[in-house]
């Protein structure tokens, strides 16, 4: 589940300003070791989190002592460069993850129990309850959301006034979804399609996909992350949803092979009607001159939910630096940062009190407080690498001679995976 | 050739038995074989080493390891990937060790005979080669792909499929294929030089002699060319057969294995088992594994060589 | 073959090897329908600026071609004039080199940088590539002077220059193609290789040309900027390419000085 997020040096120089100009330092609890030398505190992200990661460190960076210096790493290989820093135990003081690979990184033992820090802070109800859970184990929690990207649905008004429907009355349904997406390919056609997936690509799949199954009261596995449901419940009706609309050639023809690449860059060209998506895309799409509506994403016959996604980041178990680590980890979920955040970003935050100014912020907000994060000790292995049970299951279930016998056939070899050693 | 000049010069012969008893060779030889020997202990023996203690033990990213043998290797067959891996790990070898093979001695025995311009064309041929690994598939990425490549619209303008097509993420044999072409366009030029160097070995003597006995271009080809090359073309097979079966990169960034599992090859699980599962125990068995297998196979191949020569 | 039948499907051969890398440097400078540098400026301001990452790389060459070279010629020496204790199992253990899977090496390579202290440096990097150098390079050195007759060095040491004095003076300029051929091979293989600096270097101020470029690609996830990866690609493959035209009149004879028999 891989998000791009470009806030961009916008966003750095309103973090800077604020940070600067404010002078309240009330959301900065001043930390113990501020008295004494200035230490340089080192921070991985994966590329995809690069811009963001970086624009806060800039803001920390212009109003403290200490220094934050961020080192990001492409996507793919972010968990390759983790296990060898790892096992040379030579970890940075920090290092975000993808939020579905948390339970890993925390059986693992990387990060240090930060739950009385975390208790000390003033709105430590109001973090992203989501995130927390899943970086939390026998109730001591191991890391902080960095960022919080949830999945929702993306309505290209321009395209829906050229059907002849209304893009401020968006699908309460999958089925209606479906509908509407067979007008747009129908009255509009051309190059213009109804909607576009990752056919090709379990992490974007899972994060789009699997929304509609919770809506549906359906879920894909039990919540120790040790047995697949894909075979029972509502995910059959949701595949079948997306590969009638594929078969119809409603669904760009891309759908079938895009792995993630490619795509943002589809709906950034503009001739998608409907399409589900990480909430971060707002900006870049609009970058783009599209004139985009947001939805929470349906169940098949209603209801709504959404993936609650992003990366938590915590201190890792070899840092000798933990006192000043934290101090920038409080800093970035402070009040002014994360409101500043979600104004000039215009995404979801960390924050779950912050009130939105643009409808379609408050929309992703709130979709968040029905909106789920898996939970699984295996996660990238069963469902996001390339070589997972659940790219093939999915891929047969959506272009195969026979999905339900896909699915039944994928809950097995994905719980396989799921328990394996 | 040594014993040639020692038969022919006695005198200098003589120095050299000389200058051997005197300053003890063997001392000298070990010291300037001291820095190889040093980087090879400790950059690849010592690692190795470890690898295979590794390889006995359940080794977490931090913390004590716990010894476990013999349970990372007994694990392996039970992993589904691996005999899925294995087996594309064979067919690509043997199809890239056939298809490369073919082309670049025919690109040799192209270029072989002097005449205008083939100094330019032995240059394209080799250019590749100095295209590394991560920035060749990055451009054959571009090169594929639906958006800014030109292979399609250039297929489809010559009429040989009908819309665009997906090289890497499609179907399988497309992927395959790319990765194939890859391999091919950036490895022929090398082995082609190799062979070359083989075939301009070869005394031109021998092929006037053949001539004037009336035999064809085909039979001193069989019964000239091929023996004599038989050393050159060892090495190169040896070298394609090992490269492919430790094949990675080209995999890991052009199809990322797939579509499905259907480009993973034996090194990617590997990499998976340690980079994605975090098993270092598992991946660390795998590996002693293939290194077993690649140096029993280069033994049999280098002794069965050997045989045939003499 | 007939002359024009030869050169036509020649021309064609040479289109297959040449033509991707032209369409290469052609899209990165093609944005749209107009003609631009933009992806080459975008290239230029990426992290720390490219310049800090060419930097690296040229750092990181020099050390592993230099040290590559020293190693290589010594080693070859030795292999070709010397009986030593422990000689044939040396040069095999060279060659189990190229037979190892070499991602997993470097997880302990890592380990063992760090008790060096040379964890996340490019020396320890350098260190590493001259060991990946070594079964190509040992290999070359040692048939090349294999090639070289016997009775030159013995006359220079009936001359009374030393073994040492005997490669310096006489052998070194015999085995020059040889030489640049390994040199070659070893600016190659650190200019271009990515996943040993990607796992060996953790710091954004010594990343090397490769790592920032695949970085680049992948930082939008979900829209591939490729005018600038192409930007990133001839940027990196332009003074290989450069080097390797240069130097082609010797690397040909390196090979062709019997340098590759088996």
């Amino acid at each position: 589940m891989d998000m791009p997020r470009r806030l961009g040096a916008l966003l750095a120089a309103a973090l800077l300003a604020t940070a600067c100009g404010g002078g309240g330092g009330a959301e900065s609890p001043p930390a113990a070791n501020q008295s004494q030398a200035p230490v340089t505190i080192k921070v991985w992200t994966r590329a995809a989190t690069e811009s963001h990661t970086k624009a806060l460190a800039d803001a920390y960076n212009a109003s403290h002592t200490n220094k934050v210096e961020v080192t990001a790493y492409p996507n793919e290989e972010y968990p390759a460069k983790i296990a060898t820093a790892a096992g040379g135990k030579n970890l940075p003081d920090l290092f975000a993850s993808d939020v579905v690979f948390a339970p890993n990184y925390v059986s693992q033992g990387l990060w240090i129990d930060v739950t009385e820090r975390f208790g000390a802070l003033p709105f430590k109800d109001k973090v992203a309850p989501a995130h927390i859970k899943e970086a939390t184990v026998d109730g001591k929690i191991y890391a902080v959301p960095h960022t919080v990207d949830t999945s929702v649905l993306f309505m290209n008004k321009a395209l829906y006034t050229k059907a002849g429907l209304d893009p401020e009355k968006p699908p309460t349904s999958l089925k209606e979804m479906a509908e509407q997406a067979t007008t747009i390919r129908e009255k509009v056609g051309g190059d213009t399609y109804g909607t576009y997936f990752g056919g090709n690509c379990g992490g974007c799949t899972l994060f789009t996909f699997w929304p509609s199954v919770w809506a549906g009261g359906g879920d894909v596995m039990n919540p120790e992350g040790t047995q697949s449901t894909v075979d029972a419940g509502p995910m059959g009706a949701v595949f079948d949803v997306y590969r009638k609309l594929f078969e119809a050639g409603v669904a760009a023809p891309g759908s079938k092979e895009e792995n993630g690449t490619t795509w943002l860059g589809a709906l950034q060209a503009g001739n998608i009607g409907v399409a589900p998506g990480p909430s971060a895309w707002l900006g870049l799409l609009e970058e783009k001159g599209i004139d985009v509506g947001v939805a929470p994403i349906p169940g098949v016959d209603g209801g709504t939910s959404t993936f609650v996604g992003g990366d938590v980041i915590g201190i890792s178990a070899t840092s000798t630096q933990a006192d000043a680590a934290w101090d920038f980890l409080a800093f970035t979920l402070s009040d002014q940062v994360q409101s500043d955040l979600q104004t000039k970003s215009r995404t979801t935050v960390a924050r779950t009190d912050l009130t939105a100014s643009d409808p379609r912020v408050q929309t992703m907000n709130e979709v968040m407080a029905v909106g789920r994060t898996p939970y699984a000790l295996k996660f990238n292995e069963s469902y996001n690498d390339s070589q997972s049970p659940w790219l093939k299951t999915l891929r047969d279930a959506l272009f195969g001679a026979d999905p339900a016998a896909a699915l039944k056939a994928g809950a097995g070899t994905i719980t396989a995976s799921l328990n394996q050693q | 050739m040594t014993n040639l000049l020692e038969r022919v010069r006695p005198a200098q012969a003589a120095a050299h038995a000389r200058f051997r008893r005197r300053r003890s060779p063997g001392l000298a030889g070990l010291a300037y074989a001291a820095p190889a020997a040093v980087i090879v202990a400790l950059f690849f023996l010592f690692p190795l080493g470890l690898v295979v203690w590794m390889s006995l033990n359940k080794w977490p990213l931090l913390g004590p390891p716990t010894f476990n043998a013999p349970t990372n290797y007994a694990q392996i067959a039970d992993n589904a990937l691996v005999l899925d891996a294995v087996v594309f790990t064979l067919k690509y070898t043997a199809v890239v060790t056939v298809l490369l093979f073919s082309i670049s001695f025919g690109l040799a025995l192209l270029i072989q005979n002097r005449r205008p311009g083939v100094g330019f064309f032995r240059g394209a041929f080799f250019l590749p080669a100095a295209v590394g690994w991560a920035t060749a598939t990055l451009l054959f990425f571009g090169l594929l792909s639906d958006q800014i490549g030109p292979i399609n619209d250039i297929l489809q303008w010559v009429g040989l499929i009908d819309a665009p097509v997906s090289w890497t993420a499609g179907d399988p044999g497309l992927a395959f294929g790319s990765t194939v072409t890859l391999v091919i366009w950036r490895w022929a030029g090398f082995n082609m030089l190799i062979l070359l160097t083989g075939l301009q070995a070869i005394p031109t003597e021998l092929y006037e002699a053949a001539r004037v006995d009336g035999a064809s271009a085909f039979h001193a080809f069989r019964r000239i060319t091929l023996p004599l090359m038989r050393p050159t073309i060892a090495l190169v097979l040896c070298l394609m057969i090992t490269g492919s079966l430790l094949g990675f990169e080209q995999f890991y960034i052009l199809t990322r294995g797939g579509p499905g599992s259907s480009t993973t090859s034996v090194v990617m699980v590997i990499v998976r088992e340690a980079f994605i599962r975090f098993n270092l125990g598992s991946a660390a068995a795998m590996s002693v594994l293939v290194l077993a297998a690649l140096v029993l196979l280069n033994a049999l191949q280098l002794a069965f060589i050997r045989r045939k020569t003499s | 073959m007939k002359r024009p039948t030869y050169y036509v499907s020649m021309a064609i051969l040479s289109l297959f090897f040449v033509y991707p890398i032209v369409w290469s440097g052609w899209s990165s400078i093609r944005l749209g329908d107009a003609f631009s540098l933009d992806s080459y400026r975008k290239l230029a301001d990426y992290g720390e600026g490219v310049g800090t990452y060419l930097t690296n790389t040229v750092i990181l060459v020099l050390l592993t071609v230099g040290g590559t070279l020293i190693v290589a010629t010594f080693a070859g020496y030795a292999f070709a004039r010397f009986r030593f204790p422990g000689r044939g199992l040396l040069f095999v253990l060279i060659l189990a080199i190229l037979m190892v899977p070499y991602p997993t090496i470097l997880i302990p390579l890592y380990v063992l940088l760090g008790w060096f202290g040379l964890q996340d440096s490019l020396l320890g990097l350098a260190l590493v590539m001259i060991m990946f150098q070594l079964p190509f390079a040992v290999f070359m050195m040692r048939n090349a002077f294999e090639s070289v007759p016997r009775t030159l060095d013995e006359a220079a040491m009936m001359d009374g220059c030393g073994s040492f004095g005997a490669l310096v003076r006489v052998l070194l300029p015999a085995v020059v193609p040889g030489l640049v051929t390994v040199g070659l091979f070893a600016f190659l293989a650190s200019w271009n290789d990515y996943v040993a600096p990607l796992i060996l270097i953790s710091s954004n101020d010594r990343f090397t040309l490769p790592v920032a470029v695949v970085n680049m690609r992948l930082h939008d996830f979900g829209a591939v900027d490729y005018p600038t990866m192409q930007a990133g690609v001839v940027f990196m493959a332009l003074p290989c390419l450069a080097i390797f035209l240069l130097l082609q009149r010797y690397y040909v004879r390196g090979f062709m000085s019997g340098a590759l028999r088996g």
